[in-house]
C-alpha cells in the first residue's frame, strides 16, 4: 500500500438516515469532489516531502505554459532543482520539449478526458521519483491539460495555482470563466509582445481577475522577449525563501 | 466535458453507500450545484443517464439538481445581493459600485440519496 494515497483504507461516509416506507434517505452533504480532494491533500504532503512547491498552470490551449516552462527552466535550472508533470490528452511532445532541457519530466496522458486530477498525479509524482537522482527538489511545475474549464475543478495538491491568459485570446477571458481565476494565486498575462497586435487591454483583464479574486496576484510577461520575466522569476524564488 | 469524470466520481460514491446501507437500488439522487462551479448542468445530467445504463442498481433512478443563487458582494458597501438584484449596468443597488466579488460556492455537492 502506498503511504500517500492511503489506498486499501476503508471509506468513511457521514450522514443521517431514517426510513421512509420501504425506501430509505440518506442526508449528505459532501463534495463529489471529496475523494479527488483527499488525494490531492496526500500529494500536497508527497510534494513537501520532496522540499518542493509545487504549481498547477491552467490555461487555454496554446497560451504559452511549455513555452514558459522553457523559458523558466533556462533561469531557474543553474540555481534550483525542477521536476516536471506534463499532462496532455495524448501525446509526449510537450514532456519532450522539457526533456531536452535535461530535467526530470513525466508525461501523463489523460486518454480523453480534459482535465488532471488528483489521482492521475499521484501517479505522476510517484513515476518522477524514478528520475530524480535523490528525492529533492525545490519545484514541482504541473503543466495541466489546455482548458480554461475543466481544470479549474480539481484541486491537485499544488502550493500556487496559476492562471494563463495569452494577448491574442481577448481580455474578456476572466469575465467569461470565472471559476479559473476564483481559485487562482497568480494570473499570468502572456505574449505581451503582442499587444500592438491585438486589441487586448491589460486594465480590463486585470480588474474583471481581481473582481472575482481580489487576492489574485498578476504578472505581464513574454516568453519570446523576456518582459516580465524578472518578475516571475522573482515571484518563484520568494515561494522557496526560507524564512 | 469534465461533466462526465463528475458523474462517474457521483455514481461511485453512491455505490458505496449502498453497499454500506445494505440497499439494492437507488431512486433519487440529490445533488447541490454550485453557481460558480464552472459545471454544466445538462452535460452532467447527460452524463449521468449515460453512465448509469452499465449500472443496474441506477437504472431507475432520479437525478435532482438544485442550483443556488449567484451571490455576489459588494468590495466597498460589503452588501450582498442577487444577480438580478444588480442595477443594469452590473452595479451593486445599494450604492451603484461596480466593484463586485462573487460569494458562494463553486462545489458540487451530494446532498441526498434515497434507496431500498
Ligand atoms: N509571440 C509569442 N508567442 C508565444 C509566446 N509564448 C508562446 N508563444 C507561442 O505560442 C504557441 C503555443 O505555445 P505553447 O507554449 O505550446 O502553449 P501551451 O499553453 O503549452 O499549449 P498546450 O500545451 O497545447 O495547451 C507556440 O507557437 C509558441 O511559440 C510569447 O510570449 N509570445
Ligand atoms: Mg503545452
Ligand atoms: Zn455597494
Amino acid at each position: 500500500m502506498c503511504e500517500w494515497c492511503g489506498c486499501g483504507q476503508p471509506e468513511e461516509h457521514h450522514g443521517h438516515s431514517h426510513d421512509h416506507n420501504h425506501s430509505k434517505i440518506i442526508e449528505l452533504n459532501k463534495s463529489i469532489l471529496e475523494e479527488n480532494n483527499k488525494i490531492a491533500l496526500k500529494n500536497k504532503e508527497h510534494i513537501e516531502a520532496l522540499g518542493a512547491v509545487g504549481i498547477n498552470f491552467i490555461s487555454s490551449p496554446g497560451s504559452g505554459k511549455t513555452t514558459l516552462l522553457q523559458e523558466t527552466i533556462k533561469r531557474l535550472k543553474p540555481r534550483t532543482k525542477i521536476g516536471v508533470i506534463e499532462g496532455d490528452i495524448e501525446t509526449q511532445r510537450d514532456a519532450q520539449r522539457i526533456r531536452e532541457q535535461k530535467v526530470p519530466v513525466v508525461q501523463l496522458t489523460t486518454g480523453g478526458a480534459c482535465h488532471l486530477d488528483a489521482r492521475l498525479v499521484h501517479k505522476g509524482i510517484h513515476q518522477l521519483e524514478h528520475e530524480l537522482d535523490d528525492n529533492n527538489l525545490n519545484f514541482l511545475f504541473i503543466e495541466n491539460v489546455g482548458n480554461l474549464v475543466c481544470p479549474a475543478s480539481f484541486y491537485l495538491g499544488e502550493h500556487k495555482r496559476v492562471v494563463l491568459v495569452s494577448v491574442p485570446e481577448g481580455s474578456d477571458k476572466p469575465a467569461k470563466y470565472p471559476k479559473a481565476f476564483i481559485d487562482a494565486d497568480l494570473f499570468i498575462i502572456s505574449k505581451i509582445d503582442l499587444l500592438d497586435y491585438f486589441d487586448f487591454s491589460i486594465d480590463e483583464a486585470k480588474k474583471e481577475a481581481l473582481k472575482l479574486n481580489p487576492k489574485l496576484d498578476i504578472i505581464c510577461l513574454s516568453s519570446v522577449t523576456g518582459k516580465g520575466m524578472d518578475e516571475w522569476i522573482n515571484y518563484l524564488l520568494n515561494l522557496i525563501k526560507k524564512e | 466535458m469534465h461533466e462526465l469524470s463528475l458523474a462517474q466520481a457521483l455514481i461511485d460514491q453512491v455505490k458505496l453507500l449502498l453497499k454500506e446501507h445494505n440497499a439494492n437500488k437507488v431512486l433519487r439522487i440529490s445533488v447541490e450545484i454550485g453557481p460558480f462551479s464552472g459545471i454544466v448542468i445538462d452535460s452532467f445530467e447527460f452524463g449521468y443517464y449515460a453512465l448509469i445504463k452499465e449500472e443496474p442498481s441506477f437504472i431507475d433512478s432520479k437525478l435532482e439538481i438544485i442550483t443556488p443563487p449567484a451571490l455576489y458582494q459588494c468590495v466597498f458597501c460589503g452588501r450582498k445581493f442577487k444577480e438580478d438584484e444588480l442595477t443594469k449596468d452590473k452595479r451593486c443597488p445599494f450604492c451603484k459600485d461596480s466593484f463586485l466579488t462573487p460569494v458562494g460556492d463553486g462545489d458540487i455537492l451530494l446532498k441526498e440519496v434515497e434507496m431500498e
